[in-house]
């Protein structure tokens, strides 16, 4: 029925702390104009005239400062006169959009669709501390229940940690050790990815002295809010043909499910039900299989937002069993073939994730998708891991408690064959 | 395009909107916070779920949901301490947070944690708190009405001249 779709171009800026020299919708001009030139170098001639539709993955109204940024970054793009949506959810804003993007071109809705997430945070401010950060989290924190929630006190980190301290009560892990393991890992992938924010070769002893920001998560836990933009071009078999792509990543599983906003009414807190049921749709969908998930895709692009939640991830997107998210990370240090190292059975975050490059809310999701592609297309550059299987998978979540989550599975020619 | 010795302009803004905003059908739980420290929750006619946070309808069933007095002793179910937070919280810090099963309720409700020894171990899961209310001239009807202490602190937070007990 529906058409299959594919990327044929990614493009992704760098993500930086802030942009004295863009706003937001000149950064959003500076992706597009990347995807445009590698769907180029991909075998398309194309401009952006070409383009018959966008997709705007724009997380939050605060931080750009305008409501409806989406039309006004429609005109820079020079996309005036053709159909424009904006999908917002969240930390998942980036995975929902490709979703949304997905389905204008399964559709015929598009033959050639631009998916964009973009997010410019830093430009809050704090005049009474004189700092950014606060005033960052604050705008965030609005996301929570403006009655019931915020006024405790709750934000992102305070929300996310509620799940992962449920989730130790319940199966003992992740550890802080285990936790600080993945901020080693991706912080240390984001040494080999020119684009992020946070490159470094740490220990996990660094880690767990950081600063306290919410017990127990430390500072180097925790993913930094960034400024960047990440577009993907989605195009039609037909027009994948008629363009002559030489190497398409196609979209073969899209899932997604919104768990229960209020934290307290999960039938348990340490598990994010969204995540599961998102992995089994978009697996599903691509026909591959929950149980054995980990071996039949190459690479996984997860949201590291906090560490502990990139743990707890391993298990609800089927790595491994509950319970054994964080003995999997932490017993296969040091030890190529194993675990999630860049090395590893399974690469998760090898671009450095949220933790390494910086978390773009709008764009990361898509910068996660474009990663993954260009992972299975062998065109990642310096993080570029092995690929076998030719499958990948990225990972959005986000919102109050993270009740949003999108995933996204892709296949180069060869990971179409049936695993 | 980048230029060399770029010079950035920066305006200073603030986003105000005022409101007064209505809590629709959950107005009551707010009501009896403020004039009787009352806790309500409500109950499903259908499947007898209750819920707190109210909800005059089940979100299960499509049903009506009853009001129901609930317990103001309870257990968290989770808890954290906040150290490092938004710039409307970052003078309060440290602070806990907890989601606290109320003795008689289906859901956990989040809410603040005060103590006079806040570490994980004094606010951990299973710890048994109680709810205590700001004096009757500084209940708002809202959330910040009140706060849950570990039960072998409650009286002494009670005999403190700005807090109270239940009726
Ligand atoms: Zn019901």
């Amino acid at each position: 029925m529906s058409n299959r779709v594919a990327i044929i171009g990614v493009g992704i800026t760098p993500f930086k702390a802030r942009y004295l020299d863009k706003t937001y919708f000149e950064l959003a001009y500076d992706a597009t104009k990347l995807a445009l030139e590698d769907a180029n170098r991909n075998g398309a001639e194309i401009t952006h005239k070409d383009l018959q539709s966008t997709v705007y993955g724009i997380y939050n109204e605060l931080f750009e400062r305008q409501f409806m940024p989406d039309i006004f970054t429609n005109s820079y793009l020079g996309m005036n006169d053709k159909p424009g949506t904006r999908i917002a959810s969240g930390g998942a804003t980036g995975g929902y959009t490709v979703r949304m993007a997905f389905a204008e071109v399964a559709s015929g809705l598009s033959d050639l669709c631009l998916c964009i997430g973009l997010e410019k945070c830093n430009d809050c401010y704090d005049e009474q501390t004189g700092t950014t950060t606060p005033e960052v989290l604050n705008a965030i924190a609005y996301s929570a229940d403006l009655t019931y929630e915020y006024p405790m006190g709750m934000m992102a980190a305070s929300s996310y940690v509620s799940m992962v301290n449920a989730h130790y009560e319940e199966f003992g892990n992740p550890t802080e050790e285990q936790m600080a393991y993945v901020s080693v890992k991706n912080h240390g992938n984001a040494t080999l990815n020119p684009k992020s924010q946070s490159p470094m070769k740490i220990t996990v002893e660094d880690v767990i002295y950081s600063r306290i920001i919410c017990y127990p998560f430390k500072m180097l836990d925790c993913c930094l809010y960034s400024e960047a933009s990440a577009a993907l071009i989605l195009a039609s078999e037909q027009k994948v043909k008629e363009l002559g792509i030489e190497k398409p990543i196609w979209i073969t599983g899209v899932g997604a499910a919104n768990t229960d906003c209020f934290i307290g009414n999960r039938e348990s807190i340490g598990r994010l039900y969204s995540n599961i049921e998102a992995a089994k749709a978009a697996y599903k969908m691509a026909g591959l299989d929950y149980n054995k998930i980990k071996d039949q895709i190459d690479v996984a692009e997860l949201h590291d937002a906090f560490s502990g939640q990139e743990v707890i991830s391993y298990e609800e997107l089927g790595f491994v069993p509950f319970g054994e998210g964080g003995p999997w990370i932490e017993k296969s240090f040091e030890k190529p073939g194993e675990g999630p190292w860049i090395n590893g059975e399974l690469p998760c975050c090898p671009s450095g994730g949220l933790i390494g490059c910086g978390h773009a809310v709008g764009a990361t999701g898509i910068m996660s998708t474009g990663e993954a592609a260009l992972q299975i297309r062998g065109d990642a550059g310096k993080h570029q891991v092995k690929i076998e299987k030719g499958r990948a998978i990225a990972h959005s979540i986000g919102g109050p408690g993270a009740a949003y989550a999108a995933i996204i599975v892709m296949a180069n020619e060869e990971g179409l064959k049936k695993p | 395009m980048s230029e060399d010795n770029f010079q950035a302009h920066e305006i200073r803004d603030v986003i105000k909107i005022q409101y007064k905003y209505t809590m629709g059908g959950q107005s009551k739980f707010f009501i009896e916070l403020k004039e009787n420290k009352k806790l309500l929750g409500t109950k499903c006619t259908n499947c007898g779920k209750t819920w707190m946070p109210p909800r005059i309808n089940c979100s299960e069933c499509y049903e009506p949901a009853e009001w129901v007095e609930m317990k103001q002793t309870g257990t968290i179910k989770v808890s954290t301490i906040v150290w490092y937070t938004t710039s409307a919280f970052i003078q309060s810090v440290p602070y806990g947070i907890a989601f606290i099963q109320l003795d008689n309720a289906d859901t956990g409700l989040l809410q603040g944690i005060f103590s006079e020894n806040l570490v994980p171990s004094k606010i951990k899961k299973g710890e048994r708190v109680k709810a205590v209310f700001k004096r009757r001239e500084d209940r708002e009807g809202k959330m910040t009405d009140f706060f849950f202490v570990p039960e072998d602190e409650y009286e002494m937070w009670i005999s403190k001249p700005e807090y109270e007990g239940s009726a």
